[in-house]
């Protein structure tokens, strides 16, 4: 029988994982097309006003930086988590946690001067971020608790949360019976530089720059990565493990509330359930696909950005913003198969296996996948 | 409380205890075999929506439950597809499928958000237990898929422990090169493995969205899918003791929207004045607080995870 079988390239594919994204958002593309069409849209007509308002002119342009600000801290979130192995899902809820006490702080310090109040909430968003985090962080560092699922559990408590507060203890007064909090203070509001973008994309690429830095240059972020890729050797070189999963974590949830607060102060005017609107979720994907790098990051954060601005776009050609979220899935799985690719080659192995020997001097069987 | 609301405690127990136990038992089932599927919500989700769809064309609920097991088998498929056949990550696999899989039913669904099915599953009452005052009720008068669910929790556990091939997917889970060696297939079974959890998973949200909120909306899974994952570690892999925890999280459920209900006070507050979307936290803090207090428990334990969980295998490499 012939079969099909997975073998490694003799000669790696000189590729990178920014050709991976590349092929991986051609192929989403594709199968959207195709989505779209059984479901009588034209593709090219939805593509054209995903393209055109994602990057037509300044102010989609600043719509799609707008969006990307939050992607970029998620994913940078993530990513920091994901440097030495662990998984930050819960981003999400950190955001909501470091928005729920930006909130508060604001509330108490309404008075303050802008600057002061901004630099204060942000502060506040990290704390926020960090409260969510430590339960799930001791616990992995101390127990191996599956940081997977209690960051995500959290999630939902965090949601919870700010639907309980908007419906009771914040409730606005003066919001005639809805149940909405009250808008952060005018002054907290984030300076803007074009359009809708704001200086929340400059503290966001601030950050990436810092991390990029600390993970790559310096001793620290050396045996974070050890600490990620081989547990036995950092703990031979005398790394605390415990500190450094703890460490790990503990930032990632600060910049994921730290997303919260900029989220909080320079789009959405008041905190309300649906502030954290799947950045953290998206986050993940804008992780993975950067290969948990903070260029990368960057680079994802902004075609995400494109495309969820798109999505939001076509409703009004009755199709679904679902598309967006479909789309970011599918690049992501573009991107892993291609990647595969890129290593290995599909090879038709027969009984004989003539031509594995052929190409590769060697028999079949060591370049199986059974 | 009145006794009628005990009662209708205890059979929201057995039918939230029956959904979050169909969908861990197919994650029991992949990660028995080595493979981490972190989209049980997105199998859900999916499953959900597309049973509802058959559902509402048919009109009948077993073909809508049979469907919905299909599509949830397929969107299983495509993590096998991705991670086993092309040994890409299993922890972003999983994810993206997740993400990928509540869009998706996000979009299919998009033009049947409101509507009611026709018709549902009726409750089974079976002859002479079901009029057992309390008892009867509670456990014999439920609709089929309760007792489908416990027929299929009983052919896990015998398939796994009794079975050649149980034995050989219980080695694929803790050895692929050992199992190669042997002659069985990893790709194969790991494959199928994942395919039949992920019937299990689209099969468990039909039972949500035909049964227990009749209807769909977009996120109806809400988070039910990951109690599921946390299950699986929970009941340390084992059918029996899964079935334990999925009636422990099953209370749990039923009990939150009911409590504002009751008239009941803990510690001296009346718990009818608590804002139920504080109530709502409740399920999801109790997993966390769970996995805490087992993994406190046995701390100074190996591990009971199948060895190879999450390693994909490449013969060439091993």
């Amino acid at each position: 029988m012939i079969r099909p079988v997975l073998a490694r390239r003799e000669r790696v594919v000189p590729a990178t994982q920014a050709a991976g994204f590349v092929l991986g958002v051609v192929v989403a593309l594709i199968l959207g097309a195709i989505l779209l069409w059984v479901s009588d849209h034209s593709p090219a007509e939805v593509y054209e006003r995903m393209f055109d308002s994602a990057f037509k002119g300044t102010d989609s342009l600043s719509r799609t930086l707008e969006r990307a600000t939050p992607l970029a801290l998620t994913g940078l979130s993530v990513a920091v988590a994901g440097s030495m192995g662990l998984w930050n899902i819960g981003a999400e809820g950190q955001m909501m946690a470091g928005a729920i006490v930006a909130t508060g702080v604001a509330m108490i310090a309404d008075g303050l001067s802008g600057p002061l109040l901004i630099a204060l909430m942000m502060a506040s968003g990290v704390v926020g971020g960090m409260a969510l985090m430590i339960g799930p962080a001791l616990a992995r560092s101390h127990l191996r608790v599956s940081e997977i699922i209690t960051t995500l559990m959290l999630v939902y408590v965090a949601i919870r949360v700010v639907e309980w507060l908007e419906t009771g203890p914040w409730k606005d007064p003066e919001s005639f019976g809805f149940a909405v909090i009250e808008p952060v203070p005018e002054q907290a509001a984030l300076p803007g530089l074009f359009g809708r973008a704001n200086i929340g994309m400059l503290i966001a690429l601030g950050l990436l720059l810092v991390f990029w830095l600390a993970v790559s240059r310096t001793a620290w972020g050396y045996e974070l990565r050890l600490a990620g890729s081989s547990p036995d050797t950092a703990r031979y070189a005398g790394v605390s493990l415990r500190r450094k999963v703890l460490t790990a974590l503990l930032l990632s949830g600060g910049i994921a509330g730290l997303a919260g607060a900029v989220q909080l102060t320079g789009s959405a005017v008041r905190l309300e359930s649906g502030l954290s609107n799947g950045y953290g979720f998206a986050g993940i994907i804008v992780a993975a696909l950067a290969l948990m790098r903070p260029s990368g990051v960057a680079v994802v954060a902004f075609v995400f950005g494109a495309v969820q601005v798109g999505g939001q776009s076509i409703q009004t050609l009755g199709v679904s913003s679902a598309i967006a979220d479909i789309l970011q899935a599918m690049i992501l799985f573009g991107a892993l198969v291609a990647v595969v690719f890129f290593n290995y080659r599909i090879q038709w192995s027969g009984p004989g296996g003539e031509s594995s020997i052929a190409e590769s001097g060697e028999p079949d069987l060591a370049g199986e996948v059974a | 409380m009145s006794e009628a609301a005990l009662i209708g405690l205890f059979v929201a127990t057995v039918q939230f205890g029956t959904l979050v136990f169909l969908a861990a038992l197919g994650e029991l089932i992949a990660e028995r075999a080595g493979v981490l599927n972190l989209g049980v919500e997105g199998m859900m989700t999916m499953g959900a929506v597309s049973g509802f769809m058959v559902g509402l064309e048919t009109g009948s609920p077993w073909a809508a439950f049979f469907a919905a097991a299909a599509v949830g088998s397929l969107v299983g498929g495509f993590h096998a597809l991705v991670s086993v056949v092309l040994g890409a990550d299993q922890v972003v696999s999983g994810l993206a499928l997740t993400i990928g899989g509540l869009g998706l039913a996000a979009y299919v669904g998009r033009n049947v958000v409101g509507e009611r099915p026709e018709t549902q599953f009726t409750d089974l009452g079976i002859a002479g237990l079901a009029d057992i005052p309390w008892i009867g009720e509670i456990f014999f008068d439920q609709p089929p898929v309760v007792y489908l669910t416990v027929l299929l929790g009983l052919a896990v556990w015998f398939v796994l422990a009794r079975t050649r091939l149980g034995l050989a997917i219980r080695a694929v889970g803790e050895s692929a090169p050992t199992t190669d060696t042997a002659g069985h297939s990893v790709m194969a079974l790991r494959s199928v493995a994942v395919m039949v959890g992920g019937a299990f998973a689209g099969a468990a949200g039909s039972f949500l969205s035909l049964y227990m909120a009749p209807g769909w909306t977009e996120g109806m899974v809400a988070g039910r899918g990951w109690i599921a994952v946390a299950l699986v570690i929970f009941g340390a892999w084992r059918p029996g003791r899964l079935a334990l925890g999925a009636l422990l999280f099953g209370f749990t459920l039923a009990l939150q929207p009911r409590l504002q209900t009751f008239d009941i006070e803990v510690l001296g507050l009346d718990v009818s004045s608590i804002s139920p979307a504080l109530l709502g936290i409740l399920p999801f803090v109790l997993t966390v607080v769970v996995l805490v207090i087992i993994s406190w428990r046995h701390r100074h334990r190996p591990s009971v995870a199948p060895a190879a969980l999450g390693l994909p295998y490449r013969r060439e490499e091993r």
